[in-house]
């Protein structure tokens, strides 16, 4: 089990098009995704879950995966935060 | 937002029963005068009325087969939109259907749908409805706004699927049987282009202010409306009888016998006070000192231009071209939109028609043409610079708006006008078009006069230089006022602030004025403010030359200048322009109207 926590700094904070932006590259691993924002959590391939964190701009989540490929999907997951999930 | 998904299950297929319920009255903002009493239409595509059965342990498979074909017929259809769009617009716009579609493989709703099927028997689209319900409330908990306006996708997703669903199960009204008045949460501006004028009676919704697109286009189809009633859409049923005063803002659902009847005489003698104004039709406006001022309409779409000539309108002063654009599902063509353009000319009989292109953005989005959520939408790419930007769309209607020229007279204006390079970009492009339609050998009228929309306060400061590039100012004065006192005109909570007659914006209507008589340019006022009788005595007193309102309005303020003279408004505007409050100049304004426009009246201003 591996984790990370970033910051969200794209502009708007995890919204649909961001949370999807996500989803697309989690699901292309097979460990599982977790995801926390203070106290709530989501299925990180779960767009809806995402998207109902409500994790504005500035917000600070903690990324939690676990599985048989967990370093690749941690790399790639944190690759996408500093990305600003393709947005800008 | 009003109920639950399930609460609206329940009244599925009730309509009818309105004897056996209680009045209720609501008061709320009144949008567009006049009284209809008829039997309500729920209009809410967020709301559908979601049919509610039992299903039996047999069919229980067979209700998720179904499911699960309905979330494979929708995925096509987002994948064939997406190609469209991305073909369309661009690999930008396409991608928000992306996330459309992984809302729909996503489990949380497939699970969902199963397990209320499986465990609580219920039907696929009750089911449905429910797990998405629940998600949109989640959605609407979140505190940031940017986050939570992202629940209309899933909106939208919801809609596209219970259409699927119900078109298998045969359910869902889409349109009233005869006349209604039409009761929706909120509705949009395309939602009312596409309501049939002649089945309508009245609009009631939840949400909206004066200034909103339900309440002007209620106005110039000359149809009552109240808006602003918060939760009524909510305590309504399809078939419940309702009357909607739109003279008073309140609206009466299942009325007894006793209030039906006096809202019946009440309707009676508004009514006859209607026909009375209309006998002024064709009177002049004109002071009674003999200064003549211009009348003219604001509509939006073709069939409202025989009511302009109908309520003595002298022509139309403000022909919103967006509606037509936003009634549509695809861009009209210039052969469309020239047919279009040509009728309202020809049915103004060579009065001049003054039309605004496109104004889209703001909250008037036409799902085609702009995709992309904006932030801050009425800062955002909308008016000039959207058509700047998107210069085939542009060319296309001034292409078939001077070729409705051939019919008639038609004036063009510019909306969102904020700089000057925007306007000389503008007469490039309609000097291009011109070539091309000479080239094409096509007949129009080559001296179309060309004017600007004021309506942000940095045209008003360089309203000396606009003044010298363009034929005729229009005063937008509810974008104006928007902008200058920065209030956003459908936000409760501050909507105190947009004030018609605050110092600033007296100052700014009073230098357009100076900056277009200085050029001897024509200038109007084609706002909300022009049916407002504080404000029309300060526009009288500005010398507007033009005031351009709904048409069901014109003969009321016909009446007011007919009553007052010119000279006393002058000396009006001069002692209102050294107060410091917006309740000085009212209280000011209030004692004029009382001493000067109530003894006048109508018949007086008539027997000249």
């Amino acid at each position: 089990m591996l984790e990370f926590t970033k910051r969200i700094d794209n502009k708007i904070g995890l919204h649909l098009r961001a949370a999807g932006e996500f989803v697309k590259v989690a699901a292309q691993f097979r460990s599982e995704v977790t995801v926390y924002n203070g106290d709530r959590s989501a299925n990180g391939k779960s767009i809806l879950g995402l998207a109902g964190l409500a994790a504005a701009r500035g917000a600070l989540l903690r990324v939690v995966v676990d599985g048989p490929d967990e370093e690749s999907a941690q790399r790639a997951l944190a690759h996408l935060f500093d990305q600003k999930f393709h947005e800008e | 937002m009003s109920g639950n998904g399930l609460e609206k299950v329940g009244g599925a297929g009730s309509a009818g029963t309105a004897g056996e319920r209680r009045e209720i009255v609501k008061r709320g903002i009144s949008a567009s005068p006049g009284i209809a009493i008829g039997v309500a239409f729920l209009r809410d595509p967020e709301h559908l009325v979601v049919p509610r059965t039992r299903v039996p342990e047999s069919a229980v498979e067979s209700e998720i087969e179904l499911f699960q074909q309905t979330l494979a017929e929708t995925r096509n259809e987002i994948v064939n939109v997406r190609t469209l769009m991305t073909d369309r617009m661009g690999d930008d716009h396409g991608r928000i259907f992306d996330a459309h579609l992984m809302i729909l493989d996503d489990t949380t709703i497939s699970e969902g749908v199963f397990r209320l099927i499986r465990e609580k028997r219920y039907n696929a689209a009750a089911a449905f409805n429910a797990v998405v319900e629940d998600i949109i409330r989640s959605f609407q908990e979140i505190e940031d706004e940017y986050l939570k306006d992202r629940y209309v996708d899933i909106k939208d997703i919801k809609r596209r699927l219970m259409r699927n669903l119900l078109g298998r199960e045969k359910v869902g009204v889409e349109k009233p049987d005869g006349p209604a008045v039409i009761v929706a949460h909120d509705l949009s501006p395309s939602d009312t282009a596409q309501l049939d004028r002649d089945a309508t009676l009245a609009y009631v919704t939840d949400l909206g202010g004066r200034t909103s697109h339900t309440a002007i286009l209620a106005r110039s189809q000359g149809l009552p409306a109240v808006v602003g009633l918060e939760s009524l859409s909510g305590m309504v049923e399809n078939g419940d009888t309702v009357i909607v005063d739109g003279n008073t803002g309140t609206v009466v659902v299942n009325p007894r016998e006793k209030t039906l009847q006096d809202y019946r005489l009440e309707a009676a003698r508004y009514r006859e006070l209607e026909e009375q104004l209309l006998t002024l039709a064709g009177y002049p406006a004109i002071t009674l000192d003999d200064k003549e001022f211009m009348l003219a309409a604001n509509i939006d779409m073709p069939g409202e231009a025989a009511s302009v000539l109908e309520h003595g309108g002298q022509g139309v002063g403000l022909f919103r071209t967006e509606y037509f654009f936003i009634s549509h599902e695809y861009l009209p063509s210039e052969e469309e939109q020239y047919q279009t353009y040509r009728s309202v000319v020809e049915a103004l009989r060579n009065k001049p028609v003054v039309f605004r292109t496109l104004d889209i953005g703001g909250d008037k989005i036409a799902s085609y043409l702009h995709s992309s959520p904006e932030l801050n939408p009425f800062m955002g790419w909308r008016g000039i610079r959207f058509c700047l930007t998107r210069k085939d769309i542009f060319k296309t209607q001034l292409r078939a708006l001077y070729r409705a020229s051939a019919h008639g007279q038609v004036k063009i204006m510019f909306p969102m006008i904020s700089q000057i390079e925007e306007v000389t970009k503008t007469k490039e492009i309609c000097a291009e078009v011109r070539a091309e339609l000479r080239r094409a050998r096509f007949k129009f009228d080559e001296n179309v006069e060309l004017g600007i929309m004021i309506e942000t306060p940095s045209a008003v400061a360089v309203a000396d230089h606009l003044a010298r590039e363009v034929g005729f100012f229009s005063i937008g004065t509810n974008d104006l006022i928007q902008y200058t006192m920065a209030v956003d005109r459908g936000n409760s909570k501050i909507a105190h602030l947009y004030q018609n007659l605050h110092p600033s914006i007296i100052r700014f209507l009073k230098q357009t004025v100076d900056a277009a008589r200085k050029r001897d340019i024509h200038v109007s006022v084609c706002g909300e403010m022009c049916g407002d009788p504080f404000s029309i005595l300060i526009l009288i007193g500005l010398q507007i030359d033009e005031f351009s309102c709904s048409p069901n309005m014109i003969p009321e303020v016909k009446r007011i200048i007919r009553s007052v003279t010119f000279d006393e408004c002058r000396a009006l505007v001069r002692r209102v322009m050294r107060m410091r409050t917006t309740a000085d100049i009212e209280r000011e304004v209030e004692g004029f109207l009382r001493a000067h426009v109530q003894r006048g009246g109508a018949a007086e201003g008539a027997s000249e």
